[in-house]
């Protein structure tokens, strides 16, 4: 094996992002994953545990983690933190009356030291719905300019149509290598 | 490659010549062989179905896509087709409408379990809602559900305190299964709630049901269910027989869980994936029948 292959080893296995999806249930995270991923979106169940995919993009390899969001999971939510890039916070715009709910869950998760270092993603999906909030209206309900600790950003999305997915997750790609592969 | 080559050799030229030759000195068309040759079953079905979907006539290929009540006419189609007398082979036109009732029933039941999925759960419709409250009773007979929104949904495996976001991609099919489930083997249905709520080694009841709707659902499309419903319905098979097949798996994936001893819900879908590798290899069996061996109220 010579130099180059080696150098170009080094330079794929840094290459790889660990990307972690999380947000209440109903929320859209594994329809997201899959529409991402080019897979039909009609025939999907709740998640019990989670969905782990793995997929080329820009260059880079996502290791992208979807975790059921249901409550009696949330406590389980922990296990998967560990050296995560991007975290992927995915909003049911539609469904107002838990968005305090949301709001709640998100803060803590920003807490978390092992997160400290992760950029957010905040997907404000559903925006196909009619009854969906905008997406200035969910970084509101969000408290997200509050958000000192990490760098974000929010996007309104439809994980049906397809909508916005490749912005986002190219905003947050972005991010994330311009904190960690910049010598690039 | 080789095996592409011998496939397409046979498939085109060999298997004619074959089929012809056979022909000759039994004076039988293949047909007739398989239809008397075979056991009754997957065994006998399958090949007819090959048969018929290979052949180079028309009426033979199209059979396989034939209306459920034109089917006798098609029948006959095929003996004048084939030059098949009655007198010499009384038991073939019988065995062939059996086959030809099973081959078209599996795709038009497919149709009928794809319409009920694609049935969104509708908290306005009437009957939506009395089926969704008929589950509640059937699971938990001494427990008043206090309002129709309540976290007491928790308590038999629904996600939130409003089941109707739970149904999502399989739709009313995912409730149909979990009541006919409850209704017909309310028992069993009982004791698998109980260990689905077992503080260590539980599991979201309802929510494993609507995965396990989605295998059965998934089963169904990729025809890997032909098998087992060529081996126990005796015609073409209804949504009760689905409905059935459903109950097999909430039943069996209940022993599986329990038996493995998961370490936690978050590897479901890693024990999901092996309970249906072994439901695969069994629909692999020749004589393979998916049915719950207890006593149904039915």
């Amino acid at each position: 094996m010579g130099l180059l292959t080696i150098l170009k080893k080094m330079k794929q296995k840094e290459r790889e992002m660990r990307l972690l999806m999380l947000g209440l249930d109903n929320a859209g995270k594994t329809t997201i994953l899959k529409k991402f991923n080019g897979e039909d979106v009609s025939t999907i169940s709740p998640t019990l545990g989670f969905n782990i995919k793995t997929l080329e993009h820009r260059g880079f390899k996502l290791n992208i983690w979807d975790v059921g969001g249901q409550k009696s999971l949330r406590s389980y939510w922990r296990n998967y933190f560990e050296s995560t890039d991007g975290l992927v916070w995915v909003v049911d715009s539609a469904d107002r009356l838990r968005l305090e709910d949301c709001r709640q869950e998100l803060s803590s998760l920003l807490q978390e030291e092992m997160l400290a270092g992760a950029t957010l993603l905040v997907f404000a999906n559903k925006q196909d719905l009619p009854g969906a909030l905008s997406k200035e209206a969910i970084k509101e309900a969000l408290a997200l300019d509050q958000i000192k600790s990490h760098h974000w950003c929010i996007i309104g999305c439809s994980a049906v149509t397809g909508e916005n997915l490749l912005a986002g997750v190219d905003w947050l790609l972005e991010d994330i290598a311009a904190r960690i592969f910049t010598t690039d | 490659m080789l095996g592409y080559i011998w496939q397409y050799v046979y498939t085109s030229f060999l298997r004619y010549w074959l089929k012809w030759l056979v022909r000759q000195v039994t004076g039988k068309c293949e047909l007739q062989r398989i239809c008397s040759g075979c056991k009754p079953g997957v065994t006998r079905t399958s090949k007819a179905e090959y048969s018929l979907r290979s052949s180079k006539s028309k009426v033979l290929r199209g059979a396989v896509d034939a209306d459920k009540n034109k089917l006798e006419p098609c029948v006959d189609r095929i003996m004048e087709e084939k030059s098949i007398k009655p007198q010499k082979d009384p038991l073939f036109k019988e065995n062939l409408h059996t086959c030809l009732l099973q081959i078209t029933g599996y795709s038009s039941l497919f149709v009928s379990v794809e319409e009920l999925r694609k049935e969104v759960f509708d908290s306005e419709n009437h009957e939506h809602e009395v089926m969704l409250l008929k589950l509640w009773d059937l699971l938990m007979p001494n427990v008043k559900l206090e309002s129709r929104i309540t976290k007491q949904w928790g308590d038999i495996g629904f996600q939130g305190d409003d089941p109707k976001t739970d149904f999502r991609g399989m739709g009313m099919l995912g409730l149909i299964n979990l009541v006919f489930f409850s209704d017909n083997y309310t028992e069993e249905a009982r004791q698998v709630l109980s260990h689905a709520n077992h503080p260590k080694l539980g599991y979201s009841y309802a929510i494993v049901g609507i995965n396990l709707t989605e295998m059965a659902y998934s089963l169904m499309k990729s025809g890997a269910l032909k098998p087992h419903f060529y081996n126990t319905v005796q015609g073409a098979p209804e949504l009760k027989d689905f409905h059935q097949l459903y109950c097999y798996l909430a039943y069996e994936f209940d022993k599986f869980w329990v038996a493995e001893e998961p370490e936690s819900i978050m590897h479901f879908n890693q024990y999901r994936e092996k309970f249906h590798n072994i439901v695969k290899t069994h629909l692999q069996e020749p004589d393979v029948s998916l049915t719950l061996t207890v006593c149904s109220k039915n």
